[in-house]
C-alpha cells in the first residue's frame, strides 16, 4: 500500500528496476518551469529550473545574467528597454 | 555615423546603459570604446550613438577621455585594480595537535631536570660529594687489578 502523500499526482513517477530484480515505482519532484521574459514570455538563458533547496546553493552569478534587467527580461527586450530610456 | 569622438550608450553585456565614447575605428564593424565602461573593444550593434560629437584625438588616453566626459557632466567612478595579497596558508588541525603536544612534552623533561637540580642544590651540594666517592672507589678497584 503506497503512503498517502505518493498519491499526489505533483509528484513525478519513474519506474526502475532495483539490484533484487524488482521492478519498483520512485516518486521524484516535479522539476519547475524554466524562467520566462516578463514582457515578450521568451525562455531566458542562463537561469537553471531547480527547486528552491538546491537553487539557493548556487552561486550568485549561477542564478542569475549579468546584464542589467538580467533574469527579468532577454537580451532583446532589454536593449529596446534601455534604448527607450536614452529617448525620454 | 560612427566615428571618433562620438558619445554612445552601452546596449548589450554587463556595462548595459552605461555612456561611452569612440576612441578608435577598428576591421569588421568594431570600434574601442572608453568611459563609463571599461576600454574595450565593442561592436557597433552593441552601441546606441547620440547627437553629441566630441573631438579626441584617435586612441586617445583614458585620461582625456573622463575629462571630455565631465564637460557633458557624466561622471565616471575611478576604477583601483586590487593588489594581491599572499593567502595563508592551510592549517591542517590534527598537524597542530601533535606540534603543540610535541612542544608540551619538551617542556615537561626540561622542567623537571631543572626542579630536580635545584632542589638538590638548595640541600647544600649533596651531588658533588657522591661524585667524588664514585670516582675514588673506581680508581681504587683498577689498583687492586693491577697489583
Amino acid at each position: 500500500m503506497v503512503e498517502g502523500k505518493f498519491k499526489s499526482r505533483s509528484k513525478k513517477r519513474v519506474k526502475t528496476v532495483v539490484p533484487g530484480g524488482k521492478a519498483v515505482i520512485h516518486y521524484r519532484r516535479k522539476t519547475p518551469q524554466k524562467a520566462k521574459c516578463a514582457q515578450c514570455l521568451a525562455e531566458l538563458h542562463g537561469i537553471p529550473a531547480k527547486i528552491n533547496s538546491t537553487f539557493k546553493n548556487l552561486t550568485k552569478s549561477q542564478k542569475t545574467v549579468a546584464r542589467p534587467f538580467g533574469g527579468n527580461l532577454c537580451s532583446k527586450c532589454s536593449r529596446l528597454t534601455i534604448k527607450s530610456q536614452i529617448k525620454e | 555615423m560612427m566615428e571618433v569622438g562620438r558619445l554612445c550608450v552601452k546596449i548589450a553585456g554587463r556595462d548595459a546603459g552605461m555612456s561611452c565614447l569612440i576612441v578608435d575605428i577598428l576591421k569588421d564593424n568594431f570600434v574601442l570604446i572608453d568611459g563609463q565602461t571599461r576600454r574595450r573593444k565593442c561592436n557597433m550593434k552593441h552601441l546606441e550613438p547620440l547627437e553629441t560629437v566630441v573631438k579626441i584625438s584617435s586612441g586617445a588616453d583614458s585620461a582625456t577621455v573622463t575629462s571630455e566626459l565631465k564637460k557633458l557632466n557624466i561622471v565616471v567612478m575611478e576604477r583601483k585594480t586590487k593588489e594581491r595579497k599572499e593567502r595563508p596558508k592551510k592549517v591542517i588541525k590534527h598537524k597542530l595537535r601533535e606540534k603543540k603536544e610535541k612542544v608540551v612534552k619538551k617542556v615537561t623533561k626540561k622542567d623537571e631536570k631543572k626542579e630536580d637540580s635545584s632542589l638538590e642544590k638548595a640541600v647544600g651540594g649533596s651531588d658533588e660529594k657522591p661524585k667524588k666517592a664514585v670516582k675514588k672507589k673506581v680508581t681504587k678497584k683498577v689498583e687492586e687489578v693491577k697489583k
